[in-house]
């Protein structure tokens, strides 16, 4: 019975901090300030996966979103920006604000309902896998996915390079 | 009660919060953070679904792997993106490549 109380203290503390970062990259007038939110929410999001017994996924979540894709974001906010604040002082806007309000409704009202109709029972504990399980499924059963994922990131990759490249002597 | 469903309630707040960026923001990189949100709700979903399911586990967690290096895939050409636009526009705002030449 503690351990159940415990279970739903941890869930509500890592949903706090998930939603109140996901807020704050939303909401901030400033883009880097935004980015900290959403290094703030991913941590949350990582919190959540431990609390699922997927503790290689939570892993990976700090090392490639927190290491990885807020660095690139932090270099894109200062490859770019032409003021301190990176363009987003004056807010969205009324328009700007309803316009998303709106859009958020549409796969919002669809979802929601079809939770609290059609949700499935799951089970009240996560299942236990160990991480050499994932390794043989990616070696097994998983290896196509596995190899594509490679060739989107080298293409990703190279396709960065060849559009950021500027020839010598263009301008 | 149903864990699942608190989860899942998580997930379509975090899909909420980044479409909302992703309509209201004004600049290119703060879309880009509204995706990043986004797509963590999904990969949240979709662990969620797997752990808590009769689903294969090893199925849903690396499916989560995938959208996680998905993200990082998309990140980086964004970033490429911004680059180009900041240059030939002179800002990074989603405005100024929507502009006709005239």
């Amino acid at each position: 019975m503690n351990e159940l109380y415990l279970g739903q203290i941890a869930f509500a503390f890592y949903t706090l901090i998930a939603l109140a970062g996901g807020v704050t990259a939303v909401s901030a007038a400033s883009l880097v300030r935004a980015m900290l939110g959403l290094v703030v929410s991913l941590f949350g999001v990582a919190g959540l996966y431990l609390l699922l017994l997927a503790e290689f996924v939570a892993l990976m979540q700090i090392l490639i979103y927190v290491g990885a894709v807020t660095v690139l974001i932090f270099f894109a906010i200062m490859l770019t920006r032409a003021s301190a604040d990176g363009g987003e002082a004056e807010g969205p806007g009324f328009a700007g604000s309803l316009r998303g309000i709106l859009v958020v409704l549409v796969p919002c009202g669809i979802l929601v309902p079809f939770l609290a109709v059609y949700g499935v029972a799951g089970f009240p504990t996560p299942k236990n896998v160990d991480p050499a399980q994932l390794g043989a499924g990616l070696l097994g059963p998983f290896t196509l996915a596995f190899e594509l994922i490679s060739v989107v990131l080298l293409a990703a990759m190279a396709g960065a390079v060849l559009l950021a490249f500027e020839k010598r002597g263009a301008k | 009660m149903n864990p699942i469903l608190y989860y899942q309630a998580v997930a379509v707040v975090l899909l909420g919060l980044g479409l909302y960026a992703l309509v209201a923001r004004r600049t290119l990189v703060g879309m880009l953070i509204g995706v990043e949100l986004m797509l963590n709700g999904a990969g949240l979903s979709i662990v969620a679904a797997a752990q808590l399911t009769p689903m294969d586990a090893v199925l849903g967690q690396l499916g989560a792997l995938l959208v996680m290096g998905l993200a990082a895939a998309e990140a980086t050409l964004v970033l490429a993106i911004v680059l180009v636009v900041s240059k030939r526009f002179g800002d990074a705002s989603a405005d100024a490549p929507a502009e006709l030449k005239g």
